[in-house]
């Protein structure tokens, strides 16, 4: 069960850089496509990225789910330290804003934090209580500038 | 793909977008991708030990795929929102009975215009979004917001 006293807590900072070739991977899996040469040309070559008007190959719009899987121990870490049970946990939302546009050769800082922790459903209902975990996660580029933000809901029954 | 505010109307359909019946090789293929390793999504010895017969597909694997049919309409950039509520699991397609089970695993997404409105000094539009498989099982739904030229 989803420990209670995390609510509020702050995760460690990281930082990764963002990599063409993890765009590209990303890219292709989402687009059920065999290797990267089949993806969109944005995706893969940066003169085309320019010429849609990006500074650099962008990522494809769910790529920073991978930022919080590829940082800080991944989803294991991440569940342990909030206390959840992963064979329990299901994932219930996402919420996603756009601030600015993430490129390759960004270097992305993730600041994740636990907003809010609570139950669900009705007391002595089988499978009562539902303990809900919202997550809260804001990407900072390297000139500081808040490019995205996420909010992911998950339960734990 | 550049479209007009002005050209849009609230009720429009966005395109329908149809992916490719979802295989093991391409949730392995997310997992590497995208980091998540959740033996859920990939050894069937695991999800026998909880009760299920088959993996299942990463909820943020069809929110993936979702985000494929905005931006297959929409340039990525002028994405603003993107939200999802994420309902039925997608088994895989079996290789061995393709017939039989491509269906709970062909995903197919819609959505809808249906509100037009200025914000942040921008012309936005925010469309509902749905993602069902090819019996009609809702897989996601939620909504996303473009800023138009």
């Amino acid at each position: 069960m989803a420990d209670k006293s995390k609510l509020g807590m702050e995760f460690p900072l990281y930082s990764i850089k963002v990599a063409e070739n993890k765009i590209a991977e990303f890219a292709a899996a989402v687009a059920q496509k065999e290797d990267t040469d089949h993806i969109k040309e944005i995706y893969r070559d940066v003169e085309a990225a320019k010429n849609a008007g990006y500074e650099n190959i962008p990522i494809p719009p769910t790529f920073p789910t991978s930022f919080a899987f590829w940082t800080g121990g991944g989803l294991l870490a991440t569940t342990n330290a909030v206390g959840a049970d992963l064979n329990k946990l299901l994932h219930s939302k996402e919420e996603y804003e756009y601030y600015a546009p993430i490129c390759a050769g960004d270097v992305i800082t993730r600041k994740m934090k636990v907003v809010d922790m609570y139950d669900r459903g009705k007391p002595g209902r089988k499978g009562w209580p539902v303990q809900v975990t919202i997550l809260e996660t804001e990407l900072i580029n390297q000139r500081g500038e808040l490019v995205f933000k996420a909010r992911t809901t998950f339960m734990e029954r | 793909m550049m479209i007009n505010f002005d050209a849009i109307a609230v009720g429009d359909a966005i395109p329908v977008y149809t992916a490719a019946p979802i295989t093991r090789t391409q949730l392995v293929r997310y997992a590497g991708a995208s980091g998540d390793f959740n033996p859920l999504h990939h050894d069937e010895t695991f999800t026998r030990m909880i009760g299920m017969d088959n993996v299942i597909a990463h909820g943020m694997f069809i929110m993936g795929i979702a985000g494929e049919a905005i931006t297959s309409w929409i340039d990525n950039r002028y994405l603003r929102k993107f939200s999802v509520h994420f309902l039925g699991m997608t088994q895989p397609v079996n290789l061995d009975d393709f017939e039989n089970t491509k269906g709970r695993a062909t995903i197919t997404v819609r959505g809808k215009v249906i509100e037009k409105y200025e914000e942040n000094g921008e012309k936005r539009i925010r469309c509902n979004i749905i993602a069902q498989d090819a019996h009609g099982s809702r897989k996601l739904t939620g909504f996303f917001v473009v800023a138009l030229p």
